[in-house]
């Protein structure tokens, strides 16, 4: 055989030159990570603008009484930034792999005896160093322009929702790249999900609002876990299940349930394409 | 370990949707291969020849393990196709897509250096191949300039290259000549053939033929997803008999074709329609003796001959022989 035989260090070598290859790709579009840094604060500001407009003198009591702070500002930043990390792991991951069908490329890995789980581990880690980056830099930043403290509360025990949320996010982003590997679309499906998802996990708003059955379908969505953890570690608005370690301890869960079960069914929809046209048909 | 390649009785049929309209469709399935026997042996460059949707690209798709057959076996390198996956994958290059397949964000010298590491070469072999391929294809200019810079003519160049980031003991080469200069061409047509008496095995798919005969030990002829024939070109070539090509040039109307096509000693005519004049292929049984008959039959359908000549057998005529039309024709249509 002529290529080198796998071990687990080329394989982590090929996540790192995965990640590496989308940082070189991204650093050479000017302008990108500005634009990333902008939209959630852009996104956040508008609702805070609405309820300052709206809510009259008396807007942090009433916001106080349905959501437990009056510190609405941060509590939009925090929504929307970690909107942000969300709908870029939908849009890296899914997008990822409509574009590498559309270029010719995702042949071309498929080609190669690498399995697709390590470059995608690959594409994985550069979405979250993306996604993080802009969702810090539009929180400090969006702290300062609307004049509110970003690191009040537990700025450590927000890190490990987030980090914690990140796994079971991106296997659930899997579940989503099978769809796309079998509807042969991207754009649209990630413009719907980007709805759905804004909407379950809270971005604005406490899910405490929503009718039991869709309270139910936002609890099983590990997105709503992780803002609502963050919110809680920074701005004091009451876990879920009182305390931290019990929400913790759900995401944790997802941790094992998500990627499992997106790699089920990734693999799954890759064998019926295979048996079809093929993953180059686009 | 020498590359060789088995496929016994191998078959695909997939299905597609026929769209009627905005938003009725109807299922039906595509036979793209039937039961497809071949062999390539070690250290040949093996032609793969077959009008567009033959079913050749769908045969090198399995044995690459991009599609999954419906029925059949095929090994490659000792490998089975469906069993051992990833051996197979590591033990062939590949140029299947042209000047798609590469990223064009990335320069040359970082798409090679990306794809040697998906074939877990070490951050240092990477670097080394990747230099290696840049000075055999002569890309040193190029390799640190992103592939959107690049032609067309370059770009398959580097997805040439990228086919031997593995120094894979099998080259598959789908259409490796599309799209570059006379020039361009001829070297790449040079470096395979150096690759071959290095030892590497070729699978080559092309629709020119004279490239096919220059290159090829032995081909393939795929049509409607049937082997067609199967031997070196020499063995073709004989297959024909004591069959004649004769190659008529002048106005050809389709009345004169099909009068043509009637006549008991044809086996097989093709019309070419060039810029000004067309260009009959006639392959008869027996020999000269037929060539009378062909100019009176044409003379009284009303063509116009401006030449006439005998000529000697080519992989073309056999091609037309076996499938009933030119490559060119074909290409045309599509």
């Amino acid at each position: 055989m002529s290529a080198a035989q796998p071990t687990l260090r080329s394989n982590l070598s090929i996540t790192l030159a995965s990640m590496r290859m989308r940082l070189i790709t991204v650093s050479r579009y000017p302008g990108q990570l500005v634009m990333d840094i902008i939209i959630p604060i852009v996104f956040a500001a508008m609702p805070i603008l609405l309820g300052r407009a709206t809510a009259g003198p008396n807007a942090e009591q009433v916001f106080a009484a349905n959501t437990g702070t009056t510190n609405y500002v941060a509590y939009m930043l925090i929504g929307s930034s970690v909107f942000t990390i969300v709908s870029f792991a939908f849009w890296h991951m899914a997008y990822w792999l409509r574009w590498e069908q559309e270029t010719g490329t995702l042949e071309a890995l498929y080609l190669s005896p690498t399995h697709r789980l390590w470059v995608a581990g690959g594409t994985a880690l550069y979405s979250c160093l993306r996604s993080l980056f802009s969702a810090i830099a539009a929180f400090l930043l969006g702290s300062l322009i609307l004049r509110v403290d970003p690191f009040e509360g537990e700025v450590g025990l927000a890190f490990l929702f987030i980090l914690s949320g990140m796994i079971p996010l991106y296997g659930m982003t899997l579940l989503f790249g099978a769809l796309v590997l079998k509807v042969k679309e991207a754009n649209a499906l990630i413009n719907l999900m980007q709805w759905g998802i804004s909407f379950l996990m809270g971005v604005f708003f406490p899910i405490a609002f929503f009718p039991p059955l869709i309270k139910i379908l936002a609890l099983l969505f590990p997105p709503t876990w992780m803002t609502n953890g963050v919110r809680s570690a920074l701005l004091g608005v009451g876990f879920f299940f009182q305390e931290w370690y019990l929400d913790l301890a759900v995401l944790w869960a997802s941790m094992l349930i998500a990627p499992l079960l997106g790699y089920w069914v990734f693999t799954r929809t890759e064998i019926s394409i295979r048996r079809n046209a093929g993953v180059g048909q686009f | 370990m020498i590359g060789t390649v088995r496929v016994e009785a191998l078959s695909k049929s997939y299905q597609v949707r026929q769209r009627k309209g905005l938003f009725k469709s109807q299922k039906s399935s595509v036979e793209a291969l039937q039961s497809v026997s071949l062999d390539v042996q070690a250290g040949e460059v093996f032609g793969l020849l077959g009008p567009n949707g033959a079913g050749k690209t769908t045969l090198i798709k399995i044995l690459t393990t991009l599609l999954l057959p419906t029925a059949g076996d095929a090994w490659v390198n000792g490998y089975h196709v469906l069993r051992q996956e990833n051996q197979v994958r590591a033990s062939v290059g590949c140029m299947l897509m042209g000047e798609r397949g590469l990223y064009w964000k990335l320069t040359g010298r970082e798409n090679l250096e990306y794809f040697g590491a998906l074939y877990h070469l070490s951050p240092d072999q990477r670097k080394r191949k990747a230099q290696e391929i840049i000075d055999l294809l002569g890309l040193k200019d190029l390799a640190d300039r992103t592939v959107e810079t690049y032609s067309s003519g370059q770009k398959m160049s580097l997805a040439f290259g990228k086919a031997l980031i593995n120094d894979a003991p099998l080259l598959v080469l789908d259409e490796p000549t599309n799209t570059l200069d006379v020039p361009s061409a001829s070297e790449l047509r040079a470096t395979v053939r150096d690759l071959n008496a290095q030892g590497k095995t070729i699978i080559y798919t092309t629709h020119i033929m004279s490239e096919a005969e220059t290159l090829c030990k032995r081909v393939a002829i795929i049509d409607h997803g049937q082997l067609l024939a199967l031997g070196t070109i020499a063995e073709l070539k004989a297959s024909l008999g004591r069959s004649q090509v004769t190659r008529i040039e002048g106005v050809i109307t389709s009345k004169s074709l099909a009068a043509i096509r009637q006549l008991p000693e044809v086996e097989q005519a093709s019309r070419t329609s060039l810029e000004t004049i067309d260009l009959l292929t006639v392959v008869t049984r027996q020999g000269h003796e037929n060539l009378p008959k062909l100019i009176e039959t044409l003379n009284r359908t009303g063509a116009l001959i401006q030449k006439i000549a005998p000529e000697e057998v080519t992989l073309e005529d056999v091609f037309i022989a076996k499938t009933g039309r030119t490559l060119a024709e074909d290409t045309t249509a599509h």
